[in-house]
């Protein structure tokens, strides 16, 4: 049989299927979850589509958060000692940002279109640093490492 | 003596003719029947965007009023299409802006949309009426933004199953006021949230508007207001539906439901909480069409609403349904024509504890005899339960069973699939689409080569023993039409063989086959009508003729090879300096 193409860099099926930016090279950041020697990776078998795919995904997470609590690490810029926050007890990002600004005694947002504000961003598990805030909820939780509020930009 | 009929005659006589099927045959009489057909043809729809020009396209039908196109092959929908592959809207849009301005409809299915596009088609077309994406990629909510602020006579905009770039839910604002034409609007594929406020202004300015399909974002109590607002609505697509409502908006929306005497379909129903259930009840006794795919719903809770259900022609549902649930189905929805059921324990890489199993089918095969479409996945499956089901519905059109367990056998006999579906075939003479699984030899493959006169679209993964199964196929099979494959243990010997059958078809697709580099090149040069799509990560030019390839998509074209390849694919007018070596075929 052939080599084993258990590893494909042009595969389309990247780590965030909601968002393929096509000015990105998506082959640098893929790291395949199967095991080498199945033919059928999760991405492409069995055979459903990409929204039918993450659905399910969210739902599996949701059957195991009934159970397990969801510790992160939070750091706000600037401030050496961190926190630690349960994303389990909230139900989406608005509640999540309401918090962070309780705890943080200051005003937290998604997004950067204003830069007046701290702005959150998260470590996901490939290391990378994302803005919070892009992704469904439920992708979010299953990806995200820690979180960092970053200071507001001055120009 | 001219007998030929005047041309306002013939063109007033083929105003009647609507199927495209009928207009090619009619096309095909003479020259003078030829020009009149093609003067009059307003719905043009292309089945691969690569197999003509669009410039030809355009040339043909001047007075084209709606087109439809279809870029990448399916298996890009489970993605073992890489990106970049192609499928571009953008020379499709520039070449009917320029040539047929009056262009009104535009479907595209499996393309790469830009916001570029978006904007050409928005500044183009004065009287722009429907865009229908289906399985569109490439562009953002800002391009959403451009039509809706220009198609003034807009009547349909649908989204389904697009990945779009999400930057807010701005867009939707952009609908002047003066738009009231508005009929069909599906924005469920989007993220972000969009104003409830602007949505409900739509919806009030909108007298026409029949269907409606929200994306999650829309909350329960959104909806509620929105459905108070259009009860009129024959298709429904809710937003989430696990808000936790207090007691006075749930008979509010209760009462809301209880309008909808129109209503057909219905779908989203996203999270859907058990206790909201009783609020489409309502309902169900008028809809045809049930989506409930992305309603996690348990097995109780669906019993009371699928008894209701008595007209349904279309169910789709999860496999939480359980053989008890589709039991209830065979018993109440006698209208039944098509079930879908969708693997929940998809993701969870673990065993499910569903209990669902091949008798769930075999139930609904006895008790809906009007099913004729089935798509099924399932853990695993009996030769004797297929056998059963061919017998009950001879009247099937189409099958696709997906055994989740590649090389499965029949788990009571252990022995491979090659009977059951071989009954298919046999009993179920009108059937056009099929999708194999399981553990299955040749044999089966000779059975569907032999039975499968009518087959036009076939499915295979993890199949087979030799070059003989796509032999039997290719050979067999008269109206093959579509035949894709993967995981499957051959075929330079079959293909190379059977090269005059692809000029037949529409299209092969083959990926982690057997096919060697050498047979690409033997197919190509021997088949100049094809386009021998080669999809390798792997630079070509220093392979050995004899390794194996990673995809190969072949399709008949007019259009000669494509101009818009990446790097990642090959054909052979990419490199024509290399020869083709003849040990390369065994």
């Amino acid at each position: 049989m052939e080599n084993s193409n258990s590893y494909s860099p042009y595969s389309s099926s990247s780590v965030d299927s909601t968002k393929p930016s096509l000015s990105v090279n998506l082959s640098l950041s893929l790291t395949f979850p199967s095991t080498s020697s199945q033919r059928a990776t999760s991405q492409d078998w069995p055979p459903i589509k990409p929204r039918l795919r993450d659905t399910l995904k969210s739902l599996r997470l949701r059957q195991r958060g009934y159970n397990t609590a969801l510790f992160i690490k939070v750091y706000m810029e600037g401030v050496p000692i961190g926190r630690k926050l349960d994303l389990s007890t909230f139900s989406g990002y608005e509640s999540l940002l309401e918090n962070l600004s309780g705890m943080f005694d200051t005003s937290v947002i998604c997004g950067n279109r204003d830069r007046k504000h701290h702005v959150l961003t998260y470590q996901d598990k490939d290391g990378d640093w994302m803005m919070v805030g892009d992704i469904p909820w439920d992708m979010f939780l299953e990806t995200v490492r820690r979180l960092k509020i970053t200071r507001p930009e001055r120009c | 003596m001219d007998l030929r009929l005047p041309s306002k005659v013939l063109e007033h006589i083929l105003s009647f003719v609507d199927s495209n099927e009928d207009r090619n045959s009619v096309s095909l009489v003479c020259k003078s029947w030829f020009e009149t057909e093609r003067r009059t043809r307003k719905r043009v729809i292309v089945r691969n965007c690569y197999a003509v020009t669009p410039e030809a396209v355009a040339r043909r039908f001047p007075e084209m009023r709606s087109l439809t196109l279809k870029g990448k092959p399916h298996f890009a929908d489970y993605n073992l299409v890489p990106d970049g592959w192609g499928g571009y809207a953008w020379p499709w849009i520039e070449a009917m802006a320029e040539k047929c301005p009056s262009l009104e409809e535009l479907r595209l299915k499996r393309m790469v949309v830009t916001d570029e596009c978006l904007e050409k088609i928005a500044a183009s077309f004065k009287d722009f009426k429907v865009l229908v994406l289906t399985s569109c990629e490439g562009f953002s909510t800002d391009g959403l933004a451009a039509i809706a602020v220009a198609c003034s006579n807009l009547r349909e905009l649908e989204l389904r199953e697009c990945i779009v770039e999400d930057l807010g839910g701005d867009w939707l604002s952009y609908f002047p006021e003066t738009l009231t034409s508005l009929v069909s609007l599906d924005f469920s594929c989007l993220d972000s949230e969009v104003k409830l406020s602007d949505l409900e202004r739509l919806v009030s300015r909108s007298p026409n508007l029949k269907s409606l399909k929200l994306n999650r974002a829309v909350s329960l109590d959104a909806l509620g207001s929105l459905l108070r607002l259009a009860p009129q609505l024959v298709e429904l697509g809710t937003g989430s539906f696990s808000d936790k409502l207090d007691q006075e908006a749930v008979s509010k929306l209760s009462q809301a439901f209880s309008e909808m005497k129109e209503l057909k379909s219905l779908s989203g129903l996203w999270d859907v909480l058990p206790e909201y259930i009783p609020l489409l009840y309502s309902v169900c006794p008028g809809l045809t069409s049930l989506n409930l795919s992305y309603a996690t719903v348990q097995m109780p809770d669906l019993l009371e609403l699928l008894t209701r259900c008595s007209n349904l022609q279309k169910l789709w549902v999860m496999d939480l349904i359980e053989d008890k649930g589709l039991e209830v189905v065979a018993s109440s929805c006698k209208e039944l024509r098509e079930l879908r059921v969708f693997p929940s324990g998809a993701e969870g890489l673990n065993d499910t504890n569903v209990a669902m199993t091949e008798q769930g089918l075999v139930s609904v095969s006895e008790g809906c005899p009007n099913l004729e479409s089935v798509l099924y996945f399932c853990v695993q499956f009996t030769n004797a339960a297929m056998v059963t089901i061919a017998r009950n519905r001879p009247n099937l059109k189409c099958f696709r069973l997906c055994v989740m367990e590649p090389f499965a056998p029949d788990h009571k006999t252990q022995k491979p699939l090659d009977e059951g579906f071989k009954a298919i075939v046999e009993r179920c003479k009108d059937l056009q689409r099929l999708s194999v699984s399981g553990l299955l030899t040749d044999k089966a493959f000779e059975y569907i080569g032999t039975h499968g006169k009518k087959l036009r679209m076939l499915s295979i993964a993890f199949a087979g023993d030799s070059d003989l199964m796509l032999h039997h196929l290719l050979s067999g099979c008269e109206s093959l039409n579509k035949l894709e494959i993967r995981d499957c243990p051959f075929g330079d010997t079959a293909l190379v063989a059977n090269a005059a059958k692809l000029e037949t078809m529409r299209s092969l697709w083959m990926s982690s086959c057997c096919v060697s580099f050498g047979a690409c090149k033997l197919l190509s040069q021997k088949m100049p009508k094809l386009n021998v799509e080669v999809i390798d990560e792997h630079p070509l030019e220093t392979r050995p003729d004899s390794s194996p390839v990673e995809r190969i998509y072949i399709y008949r074209t007019l259009a000669g090879p494509r101009l818009d390849m990446p790097e990642f694919v090959w054909t052979i007018q990419k490199n024509p300096e290399i020869g083709v070596s003849h040990l390369a075929i065994k």
